[in-house]
């Protein structure tokens, strides 16, 4: 940290902050981040631990021994296991939505220079930008109004592939941008379909893209709350089942899908961050 | 349109159009039509609809009445001596019409003077359950046009105001208190943020680095509800830090002094913050990362304060970054349902994302709800915009 005032000998008359300010300045910094990280991560740590204690409400302060009790009673669960599979089969149906709108809002967008490109960039965006409960509730009232749907898992995956798709444009718009040309226009003059150009310059340049796409959506749907709770009506996933046993009091067996949530977090951000680096 | 074409040819160009625009009318522009449309829309609960339910309300107590006379009729027939064995077992035998009259208790208590005999009762209890047949017909007749009228925007509504000028006071300032701790949580999550994504894009240290980014995303990742539930074991009576306090010597728990954070306005605030700051970290750090470092150290050589070199070069450059992030904390925090209503456990005063959902799934007011639901997209856009003229960045810049 110390930053060469030897090879900088202007630095003190240049009137640059004196050393030892600077070093100062940085500590409190530091020790300001490890208090952030630390607050960050405590509460969940508490949680994970609450998972492991016999005590029948979750709690660290009143300690009754170590069991595995609340994960053996995960699988009995018929609501949860219920739960799971409706909100698998919500992210399978918001991933098959999602990614070809995704992919053709992206490619409409990078190609198109005329001024709409700008309303309909808005409009294909604006799902992000607002409030998840709206888009819950604006699905539900149209499935309804227009179509007599009635909320259930259904218009679920409708509204979470409104801003879901939304953001695996975005995804491919960057990929998009950075993509080179010349090879398309080569292709091209040299005689092949636009078609054929798609299929073997476009789709495998954009191909990890999609598959990146396909895991955020997937992580996207599993996760959602907020959207979910107001567009599913008398059904429910894992995660809308958790919040309400969240609101009918606490129990371990919580903590319990708590911890399996971090592992499966922690495990897929290391092997991301593994993998990026290699790349990099 | 004519780069698009000669890239994909017509018929991809044709499916991604008409995806495109599958996706704008399904998913976005319509059903945000059709809320706004039911916004506008007034149904005079007082007037026809009430008065079907209030037919409808008789005619269940009117049934109800009915099916205890049949159930006393049979329970004297049972109590009378020469009763022949197939009325014996008539309680149970009663075609279950309504729930409720298999369960009266009363009926057994009230033993019948049996003057007329099994015959003539056997009449009376024919005649009864007649007229119970046709109170069940008439229920089902109005209840299906209750559902008609409640269900058909546009039979008897007209487009007006009401359902926003008729938005009570108590509402009107939870609607604003809302905002106003959104905006709060939004001000305080930069404050918090600013420093630490400052940090992380200046790091040089590689190794440092991913650690610390590993350390943003995990509890970006995890769960919004398990991030929310870990504080409510902190924040509880029995929870951690009021057995810190008590092991501090602060208050004493044996003795009752617990405090009850959770539901209180700042268990909220800081559940609130916790759950949204890293929405405003990523954003800051991703515009601050691109800042080429040696206009810093050029700003500190050229003897720039501390204070300077942000305002100065760090801020301006951020700026983007700090617009997405307030924009998201923002539309979060203002539309939040999850923080209020697990931390706030119903004793919390209200979020207005509740007051929403009251709305549709409580007073079964979808026009009402829709309004609702219109006056918060609309506080959120105003904020959008708001915010890209102050920090002076296109939409373009914003979803990034």
């Amino acid at each position: 940290m110390s930053v060469a005032t030897r090879t900088d000998p202007m630095g003190v008359e240049t009137g640059a902050q004196p050393r030892a300010d600077r070093d100062w300045a940085n500590a409190i910094l530091g020790g300001y981040v490890v208090v952030f990280f630390a607050v960050m991560f405590l509460p969940l740590l508490f949680m994970v631990a609450a998972a492991f204690n016999a005590s029948p409400t979750p709690s660290v302060t009143d300690w009754q021994g170590f069991t595995l009790r609340w994960f053996r009673e995960l699988p009995n669960d018929q609501r949860m296991i219920q739960g799971l599979w409706h909100s698998l089969l919500i992210a399978a149906g918001v991933i098959v939505i999602s990614i070809p709108f995704g992919l053709s809002g992206a490619f409409i967008l990078t190609r198109m220079r005329s001024r709409g490109s700008s309303l309909l960039y808005t409009v294909l965006v604006s799902p992000v930008l607002v409030p998840g409960i709206i888009l819950g509730v604006t699905t539900m009232i149209f499935w309804r109004d227009f179509f007599g749907v009635q909320a259930g898992l259904f218009t679920a995956m409708a509204a979470q592939s409104s801003f879901i798709a939304s953001y695996c444009m975005l995804m491919f718009m960057a990929r998009l941008q950075r993509q080179d040309r010349v090879l398309e226009e080569a292709a091209l003059d040299l005689g092949a379909s636009p078609f054929m150009v798609f299929r073997r310059i476009t789709l495998p340049f954009l191909m990890p893209t999609i598959l990146t796409a396909c895991v955020i959506a997937f992580l996207q749907s599993i996760e959602n709350y907020n959207t979910t709770f107001f567009a599913i009506g008398g059904s429910w996933t894992l995660v809308t089942e958790i919040g309400s046993r969240m609101r009918f009091g606490l129990s371990p067996m919580i903590n319990a899908i708590g911890v399996i949530f971090v592992a499966i977090t922690i495990i897929v951000a290391i092997t991301h961050t593994l993998v990026t680096r290699k790349r990099a | 349109m004519e780069a698009l074409v000669r890239s994909y040819g017509k018929g991809l160009t044709a499916v991604f159009a008409g995806l495109v625009a599958l996706w704008i009318i399904l998913m976005i522009v319509v059903p945000q039509v059709t809320m706004i449309d039911r916004a506008f829309t007034y149904q005079d609960r007082g007037g026809e609809t009430a008065m079907l339910a209030i037919e409808i309300d008789r005619a269940y107590t009117k049934r109800f009445q009915l099916e205890q006379q049949v159930q006393r009729a049979q329970n004297a027939a049972d109590a009378e001596p020469g009763a022949s064995a197939p009325s014996v077992s008539a309680p149970s035998a009663t075609p279950s019409i309504g729930a409720p009259a298999a369960t009266t208790p009363s009926a057994g208590g009230l033993p019948q003077p049996s003057a007329g005999g099994a015959a003539n009762q056997e009449i009376d209890v024919e005649a009864l359950e007649a007229e119970i047949a046709t109170l069940t017909a008439k229920i089902e007749e109005l209840e299906s046009q209750e559902d008609l009228s409640s269900g058909e925007a546009g039979m008897k509504a007209t487009y007006s105001l009401k359902n926003f000028t008729t938005m009570s006071g108590i509402h009107f300032q939870i609607f604003v208190m809302t905002l106003l701790y959104a905006f709060c949580v939004t001000i305080l999550s930069f404050l918090i943020c600013y420093p630490v994504a400052f940090v992380i894009a200046t790091t040089t240290n590689r190794n440092r680095l991913a650690l610390m980014m590993l350390g943003l995303v995990i509890p970006y990742a995890i769960n919004e509800l398990l991030r929310i539930f870990s504080w409510i074991m902190i924040l509880e009576k029995n929870g951690i830090l009021n057995t810190f306090l008590n092991f501090i010597g602060i208050i004493d728990i044996d003795a009752g002094e617990g405090i009850r954070f959770v539901a209180s306005n700042g268990a909220v605030f800081t559940v609130m913050v916790y759950a949204y700051v890293l929405f405003m970290v990523f954003p800051i750090y991703n515009t601050i990362d691109t800042l080429d470092k040696n206009q810093i150290e050029a700003a500190r050589d050229l003897g720039a304060s501390a204070w300077k070199i942000h305002t100065r070069v760090v801020i301006p450059h951020a700026k983007p970054g700090i617009a997405v992030g307030s924009i998201m904390t923002f539309m979060l925090s203002a539309g939040s349902i999850a923080v209020p209503e697990i931390v706030g456990r119903g004793l919390h005063p209200d979020w207005f994302s509740q007051l929403i959902y009251r709305r549709f799934f409580e007073a079964d007011s979808w026009n009402q709800g829709s309004a609702y639901s219109l006056a918060l997209l609309i506080a959120c856009i105003v904020f959008i915009f708001a915010t890209m003229a102050i920090f002076k960045v296109g939409i373009r810049d914003i979803a990034k």
